[in-house]
């Protein structure tokens, strides 16, 4: 379950709000609607169909076995009353009872279902009556004329009387039936309805279907379980209700049968005795292979569920791990650790994914490196040279050209140096390297070297820059006000120390030089040594120039010149110039006599 | 299509058809029989012949537990029945009125008189008690039985009737034959007795009259010695009217009646239902619907009785020669 765990582990981070499994229900969902729902359509229009087709066949059987049963029982009341046309055949004449009632016993013997004959001459009275259970009579008897069998059969020859229970219990019904001749009179049946059983039983519609008559009325005549007949009309069901429920549609019904369970039923009416056949089959077994169908698309179902379910853990699972990577590293990544590198080989956009990540990391590992560097570099070099180191290094290549050197010095310092304490020295020098740091940083200059309490700057150079004479007399300026502010605490401390600057601009030679290990960016040239030469010639707070820095910026600052100085390396005696005093707002009172001071030292 | 029927049809499908019969097979059913007769009993073949039709083994999943005797020690093996002895009774003839008390097993019966008169059942169609089973119509068919003899030998003018008077109906039944010999010009001669016991000597008095006929009414007793009766209305030359059949093919004359085999395979159907948990009360007391006539031809001409000219060979169901 490394997805499980994947999920503790972010839930240790803190991380829990997001829903880590809504991919596996993401794949879920596709996968169900693409394999499930298809699966049910398909169940749901096989059922339907098959609901029609098999609704359609059973119709069919059922009609077809209700005629059959509708047939037999007309069969069954055709032949009693065609074996009643027999004893009605010829006319009473005197004396001729006696055949009469042979032929009634005859009638008898031949049809098991009448119970009792009786026959009648053309008046209506009652000539013979033979039965199975009571005696026999013969000669005149009782006047049956305004009987309804009587009139019933005189007008329409043959007459089937209503369904009449015996002991409230036996189905009975009489039939009566005239001759041709009026004077053959009529015979009248008592027909024992218990032995249509035999039509009703024999019907099967499938294994559990049966079929069974009621009349008009709604009384149950027959069923295959006989004991609901004979109770006669206490019986509980409602058989009138089953009849009005199933209608006269061709197409069948679904009911709840007369055992109380649903059932598909369908009626045909024998409309010569007025009963109606109910032919009924089980709605479990009527359906029962749409019910198959069913189960098995439920299974089908439920195995499309469960590949779906499958299919979409283990595609989740596919995902979620190659995620989880790309989680975890560009966690790690982010943190810092450039040099981590996700390992997917899903061989698809992810694993694209994580060549990229890797890709991005090397980059950030590699301009880490760089600014890392960088700012190492620019606590040993100019922060220009330092840029330029990382940047563009071709700058640094040795090459001639235009610079501008600054010499500053501070003066009376070697003195200080060997009388103070070293943390008093290292003081001063920290305010002094901070003072000058600060003014080389303001205006862009490159500083070369420290050099004890000595200071070496260079302009345009490896940076060019507009107007460097300018730049470089603003910048001694601005050194020496800055020094000089400082210098006042020294000396208000009882240290006489001055600063004196020197600038020269020529043309050098400027680049890196060193080895492996140790490069530094210098300046070299005849112009290196006139600016050092003339720091060294510079009083306190004395900014001294060459007459080419004098020429460039004499529009802007005012020079003085000092005259011509021979300076050592030059055969000739260079002239030199000062700033004005003017131009350097020294604010202290006692410079003049520290000035004194400082010189005769 | 309706939506109600698919809803219907569905709820109907899913449904499993419940297979409870099989598990009902392995109970074994305990059956009492009680009857007044005595082995070989037909009654009994009858009824078993119905039980093994409807898949019923004896000894594999029904038990017969069989008592006979006379209707005091019925009554006195009845008194010891408990419920839950038995899961059902079965009796027949006067071993049903022993059985009028019990109240709480099942019991079915079959009888020729009536249950109503007897106050087992309510009413035929609805019992409405734990008594119900089969009618004979015996005394619907006691005139018959006298008309009948009359038509076959039209010169009887005096009939013996043999009765056993533990016989629930045995009153009514004998009323309804007397009216019909009235109605027939026939003086009958009245000869009961109580149980088997007394059979030889109700043979002794019927002997002694001076019938040319015997009736004998059907019932457990005289069906037992049926032969012994054949055998004396033969010795006597009287032309016998019996009530089943089983008299004639054991030489009796005449028989009119239900077929008492039929009825009593038959009565295993209720049997049936009933050890599968219906009620008796809401099952209706079945009659007979086919009455048969027999005639045994052999003793006919014994006895010289001109059948020729009656009309009872075309009307008999079944003739024995």
């Amino acid at each position: 379950m490394p997805e499980f765990v994947a999920q503790s582990s972010l839930t240790a981070r803190g991380d829990a709000k997001r829903p880590r499994r809504s991919l596996f229900f993401k794949y879920f969902a596709t996968l169900f609607v693409a394999a499930v729902v298809p699966l049910i359509l398909g169940a749901v229009i096989e059922a339907s169909f098959g609901y029609r087709d098999q609704r359609r066949h059973i119709s069919e059987v059922l009609q077809s076995e209700a005629r059959g049963a509708a047939g037999r029982i007309e069969a069954f009341t055709d032949e009693i009353s065609d074996q009643l046309g027999w004893v009605v055949q010829f006319p009473w004449a005197q004396g001729d009872d006696d055949r009469h009632r042979v032929d009634a016993l005859r009638l008898l013997q031949q049809v098991p279902a009448i119970v009792s004959v009786s026959l009648l001459d053309e008046t209506g009275t009652e000539r013979v009556f033979v039965s199975r259970l009571r005696l026999n009579r013969t000669g005149r008897g009782i006047d049956l004329s305004a009987d309804p069998a009587v009139i019933g059969a005189r007008a329409n020859k043959v007459w089937y009387g209503p369904v009449q229970y015996q002991h409230e219990s036996e189905p009975y019904m009489r039939i009566a039936v005239t001759g041709n001749l009026p004077a053959a009179g009529i015979a009248i049946a008592e027909v024992n309805l218990k032995l249509i059983w035999d039509v009703i039983a024999a019907i099967r519609i499938g294994q559990t279907g049966y079929a069974m008559i009621v009349d008009d009325s709604g009384q149950l005549i027959a069923h295959p379980d006989i004991s609901l007949v004979l109770r006669g009309r206490t019986g509980s069901i409602d058989f009138g209700r089953i009849k009005y429920l199933v209608g006269t549609t061709s197409r069948g019904a679904v009911i709840t049968g007369d055992k109380g369970n649903p059932v598909v039923a369908l009626s045909v009416h024998a409309a010569d005795i007025g009963w109606t056949v109910i032919a009924m089959q089980p709605i479990v077994e009527a359906f029962a292979p749409i019910r198959a169908a069913l189960w098995r698309s439920s299974l089908l179902i439920a195995l499309g569920v469960l590949i779906a379910i499958a299919l979409a853990y283990w595609r989740a699972h596919r995902m979620s791990g190659p995620i989880k990577q790309l989680e975890e590293g560009v966690e790690r990544i982010g943190t810092g650790h450039f040099d981590h590198r996700i390992g997917i080989s899903s061989r698809d956009e992810l694993e694209q994914l994580a060549i990229r990540f890797n890709e991005m990391a090397s980059e950030l590992a590699i301009s880490q490196q760089k600014t890392v560097r960088i700012d190492r570099l620019k606590q040993f070099l100019a922060p220009q040279v330092a840029e330029l180191v990382e940047h563009s290094a071709e700058l640094l290549e040795a090459q001639r050209r235009e610079v501008v050197v600054v010499f500053g010095d501070l003066r009376g310092f070697t003195a200080f140096s060997a009388r103070a304490e070293p943390d008093a020295i290292m003081a001063v020098l920290r305010e002094y390297y901070a003072a000058v740091g600060a003014v080389t940083t303001r205006y862009e200059a490159t500083l070369i070297r420290f050099a004890g309490d000595g200071v070496m700057l260079l302009v345009n150079a490896p940076v060019a820059c507009d107007k460097p004479a300018n730049h470089a007399v603003q910048l001694a300026i601005d050194l020496q006000v800055a020094v000089q502010s400082i210098a006042g605490k020294w000396c208000a401390a009882g240290h006489a120390i001055g600063f004196g600057v020197g600038i020269a601009m020529g043309t050098a030679t400027v680049g890196t030089v060193g080895y492996e290990g140790r490069l530094d960016y210098t300046a070299l040239g005849n112009v290196v040594n006139l600016a050092s030469r003339l720091c060294g010639l510079a009083k306190d707070a004395q900014i001294l120039t060459d007459r080419v820095v004098a020429e460039k910026v004499k529009d802007a600052v005012p020079l003085v010149s000092i005259g011509k100085h021979v300076i050592k390396g030059y055969d000739q005696p260079l002239e030199m110039f000062a700033v004005a005093q003017g131009n350097l707002p020294l604010t202290r009172p006692d410079s003049g006599l520290r000035r004194l001071e400082i010189e005769t030292l | 299509m309706k939506r109600r029927d698919f809803i219907r049809l569905v709820a109907g499908a899913m449904a499993f058809p419940v297979i409870a019969r099989a598990q009902e097979a392995r109970k074994i059913y305990r059956i009492f029989w009680i009857s007044t007769g005595s082995e070989p009993d037909p009654f009994l073949d009858g009824f078993r012949d119905g039980l093994r039709s409807l898949g019923y083994v004896e000894g594999k999943n029904v038990v017969l537990e069989k008592h006979y005797g006379n209707p005091s020690a019925l009554r006195q093996v009845i008194s010891q029945l408990r419920r839950g002895d038995v899961d059902l009774a079965v009796s027949s003839g006067p071993a049903t009125r022993a059985m009028a008390t019990v109240k709480d097993i099942p019991v079915l019966f079959a009888l020729s008189g009536d249950p109503v008169a007897l106050g087992v059942v309510k009413s035929l169609a609805q019992p409405g008690t734990n008594f119900t089973g089969s009618t004979f119509l015996s005394l619907e068919l006691a005139g018959k039985r006298v008309e009948l003899l009359k038509d076959i030998c039209p010169r009887i003018r005096r009939l013996a009737v043999l009765s056993n008077t533990d016989h629930p109906g045995e009153p009514s039944e004998w009323r309804a034959t007397q009216q019909t010999c009235a109605g027939l010009d026939i003086v009958p001669t009245y000869v009961p007795f109580s149980g088997a016991g007394e059979l030889d000597n109700a043979l002794e008095v019927a002997g002694d009259s001076d019938a040319d006929a015997m009736l004998v009414f059907p019932d457990v007793v005289t069906m037992v010695d049926r032969a012994k009766l054949a055998e004396f209305a033969l010795a006597h030359r009287l032309p016998s009217m019996f009530g089943w059949s089983e008299y004639c093919e054991a030489g009796g004359l005449l028989s009119y009646g239900a077929n008492q085999r039929a009825t009593y395979r038959w009565l295993a159907n209720y049997a049936d239902r009933i050890l599968r948990g219906e009620d008796p009360a809401v099952l209706p007391v079945i009659r007979p619907e086919k009455f048969e006539l027999v005639i045994n031809l052999k003793t006919a001409r014994l006895l010289g009785v001109e059948l020729d000219t009656s009309s009872i060979l075309f009307r008999a169901n079944k003739v024995i020669s």
